[in-house]
């Protein structure tokens, strides 16, 4: 596929503005990639509950003083009730498209990850916390500095910190990662075990999950907390939530979810869907994924306020794609665009997209589905 | 949300909130010059003038408003003047004659024969049997020091192994608070107090409270809750729930154990306490929303538990407005905003602290500065009638958009007339039949 195929598609006043500053293209655009990306059009197939316009939960505002719920709320929660006592994955999935109650989402998410937490699981667990107080290792000093500059300075999750600590260290000394993601992350670094002999035998994985944390890797657990007060439960459940989807946020692959075809496919629906603000970003010199890569990163956790999280992770889980991500983060843009329009720095622009406390996002993204 | 991108974002508010239409040129007058006031009245064009001007709106201080209504003073208002204080709001924010006002009302109920004042017999942990109020247990059981010690020291013989709360009934901020578990201890301290070099300390009444050793944690820590309630009128009782609270949590883990009943880092939730411990944040501040509470503790325990706790704190609100309805001094020119301080024990039970007549405005995160001028832009928007202008011949009756983020939790006067379109969705009435 040409690198200019997808300008012959455009009307000719647009085509005019690209070929105008398509003489000093900047390297780091993701559309040179060869690799395959859907389209709103196919998104909507993907989604086709969104796309209909039907009423989801989240979509409409319940009471917020009064404990009492719409007759949807109270219509979804009896259903799921139902839905979670047949204990069958598939159609805790299926329940999970539409949005589920807050109170039956640690019950169902467990179903459709397959987590069940049984004396074995406690045992192995225990086992990991063992390992983490009997041997030190460097990365804990990362993971502590991780969880102190994230959770610990995060209003919603600073009171789990406790808990995050003991997730992600046992989470680094869990062999089971690796061996799920084999071929996923490419290989793992090895080192020799301190005082043998440099020799196959002596070699080992480090750390043994095979991951080395970073910057906001805790983030990846922290909404966890608001579904699973004990530390078995959440652990095993994040990591089914990990090995499923968020290690292709972080590694760089061709896989159709990974990051990388995330990042195209936001440039994608931006560029096809709000042509204006794609053009606004060229004119300011402002490269479109820069503005939107840590929500897509973090798959917006620590940006997106917990209740608001949870509906899109329920819809991570229900359809099983990463998709969702690109597309409400240029749902986000095109909420916001008028206010983007007035500013000409990266600051300004990081500005109006910082505080997403008011978004809604299954009204959003109901709305950037539905067809006009 | 990250600290870099909320200090962002506070420096956008301004700019994104759309300019007021064109208001009555009020005059405000005020004793406490806290940004988030000053910039709720300027915003709305409002005149700053001094005391002896002739003001519309007065945020006093409680000393001002005492002065204002005292005999001695002959300060007649006018119908278009309103203050943010009942002249004895004392009644409630004062530790001591809060639990004379409860016990009061308690005792009235038993006489009429409400069955709002049932009672039943309860095992405490040491196995001793004691009779408790089955609907009106809000308070634990307390005692006025040195009036009351004789019935304490009877109260305290039923179970010797638990704690009690030592608070000064005057102070605020967590001042001179302390904990015993022994009796001696007591006795102790009040010997030392009745020596002649703390003249203040023996005119100094105090209150002991069964201190409440089973709080709620949430990642280990202990934390109590602060909600905002705006009372218009005592006789017939406006109330109103801010729906925007927060909790404050201690910065360390809650130990019970006898080496760290001196430890008020552990104990005391207080802001003003836990600012100057070690762990103390200013980026969160301790401070959690209570939507957030919500959120943790039906995703982790489920929603009937939940509703059924957040209606109990709304009916223990209810409840000590009520006991106090009878005592307040209701001038038409007064509305309070309340600061109430709840602690949740493990049991999921709520259990009043105390109630503050000047709760806090300094804001100690972005947050919180947020939180707070919403506060008072709806106060605000709640206590003045729909032309802006205070008039103490309206009726006090909000309609919903006025209301903000406040929620209506009673209205007697809407309750007597029985106007169902008023009084449903979002008020009290509906759960008033159903909470325990």
């Amino acid at each position: 596929m040409g690198k200019y195929d997808h300008l012959t598609e455009r009307g000719d006043e647009e085509k005019l503005y690209l070929l105008c500053f398509v003489w000093d293209e900047p390297k780091w655009e993701f559309a040179h990639l060869p690799l395959q990306v859907k389209n709103l059009e196919q998104l909507r197939k993907e989604y086709p509950e969104w796309a209909s316009g039907e009423p989801l939960l989240g979509a409409i505002p319940e009471c917020n003083g009064a404990s009492g719920l719409g007759p949807l709320g109270t219509e979804r929660t009896a259903l799921g009730a139902r839905v979670t006592a047949l204990r069958y994955a598939p159609v805790a999935q299926e329940f999970l498209k539409r949005g589920s109650p807050h109170c039956l989402r640690a019950g169902l998410w467990a179903q459709v990850l397959g987590v069940e937490v049984t004396a074995q699981q406690t045992a192995y667990f225990n086992q990991l916390k063992r390992n983490v107080l009997e041997v030190d290792l460097m990365i804990d000093k990362l993971i502590f500095k991780d969880v102190q500059l994230t959770a610990s300075n995060d209003d919603q999750y600073f009171v789990f910190e406790d808990l995050l600590y003991q997730v992600m260290l046992c989470f680094s000394r869990d062999g089971e990662v690796l061996q799920q993601l084999k071929g996923s992350i490419g290989n793992a670094l090895t080192v020799t075990i301190k005082g043998k002999q440099t020799s196959p035998e002596s070699v080992t994985v480090f750390p043994p999950s095979g991951i080395i944390p970073f910057h906001g890797f805790s983030m990846y657990a922290t909404p966890f907390c608001y579904l699973y007060d004990e530390p078995v439960q959440l652990y095993y459940t994040f990591r089914a939530f990990y090995i499923r989807y968020w290690h292709r946020l972080h590694y760089i692959s061709t896989h159709p979810q990974g990051i990388v075809s995330l990042c195209l496919l936001y440039e994608r629906l931006l560029e096809a869907n709000e042509p204006l603000l794609w053009i606004h970003f060229r004119n300011i010199n402002i490269n479109p994924i820069r503005v939107v890569f840590k929500w897509l990163m973090r798959a917006f956790s620590g940006h997106l306020p917990p209740d608001q999280l949870l509906f899109l992770w329920d819809a991570i889980l229900g359809y099983d794609s990463l998709y969702i991500l690109p597309l409400l983060a240029v749902a986000i843009l095109s909420f916001r665009k008028e206010n983007i329009f007035q500013v000409n720095t990266i600051q300004n622009v990081d500005a109006v997209l910082a505080d997403l406390s008011t978004i809604s996002i299954v009204p959003l993204l109901q709305l950037a589905l539905m067809k006009p | 949300m990250n600290h870099d991108a909320k200090k962002i974002a506070a420096s956008f508010y301004g700019r994104v909130n759309a300019p007021l239409a064109e208001r009555f040129r009020l005059n405000f007058c005020t004793d406490l010059e806290k940004s988030v006031l000053m910039s709720n009245f300027e915003r709305r064009g409002w005149h700053h003038v001094g005391p002896d001007d002739e003001w519309n709106f007065y945020w006093a201080s409680t000393q001002t408003c005492r002065n204002l209504f005292s005999v001695e003073s002959g300060y007649r208002m006018n119908d278009n003047q309103i203050i943010n204080h009942f002249p004895n709001h004392y009644e409630l924010s004062r530790k001591d004659l809060l639990v004379k006002n409860i016990k009061r009302y308690r005792k009235e109920l038993e006489r009429e024969g409400s069955p709002l004042a049932e009672k039943a017999e309860v095992v405490l942990p040491g196995g001793q049997v004691v009779t408790r109020h089955v609907h009106l247990d809000f308070v634990p059981v307390t005692f006025v020091l040195p009036a009351d010690y004789n019935m304490f020291v009877e109260e305290y013989r039923k179970s010797p192994q638990s704690t009690w709360i030592m608070k000064p009934c005057g102070k605020s901020q967590g001042t001179g608070i302390f904990l015993i578990n022994k009796l001696s201890k007591l006795k102790k301290w009040s010997r030392e107090a009745k020596a002649p070099f703390h003249p203040q300390l023996t005119k100094e009444s105090y209150v002991i409270s069964r201190y409440i050793d089973n709080p709620l944690l949430i990642g280990g820590k202990k934390f109590d809750l602060r909600l905002y309630v705006l009372v218009t009128s005592f006789r017939p009782l406006k109330a109103y729930l801010f729906q925007l609270g927060f909790c404050r949590f201690c910065t360390v883990k809650y130990d019970t154990s006898v080496t760290e009943l001196d430890n008020m880092y552990v104990h005391l939730t207080n802001v003003s306490v836990q600012k100057h411990g070690g762990d103390y944040n200013s980026i969160h501040g301790g401070k959690m929303s209570v939507q957030n509470l919500k959120l943790y503790l039906e995703g982790t325990r489920g929603k009937a538990v939940t509703d059924k706790l957040f209606a109990a704190m709304q009916w223990l609100i209810v409840h000590s407005l009520k006991a106090v309805s009878s005592v307040m001094a209701n001038d038409r020119h007064c509305f309070e905003c309340y600061g109430y301080d709840i602690i949740i024990d493990n049991q999921l039970k709520p259990w009043l602290v105390e109630v503050n007549a000047s709760p806090s405005l300094t804001s100690t995160t972005v947050n919180d500065r947020i939180l707070k001028y919403k506060l008072i832009d709806n106060i605000l928007t709640v206590v003045l009638p729909p032309e802006g202008v205070p008039d103490v011949r309206w009726n006090k009756q909000p309609n919903l958009e006025s209301l903000g983020n406040f929620d209506l939790l009673i209205d007697e006067e809407l309750l007597e007339k029985d106007e169902p379109s008023t009084s449903t969705g979002r008020s009290f009435k509906n759960n008033k039949n159903t909470t325990r």
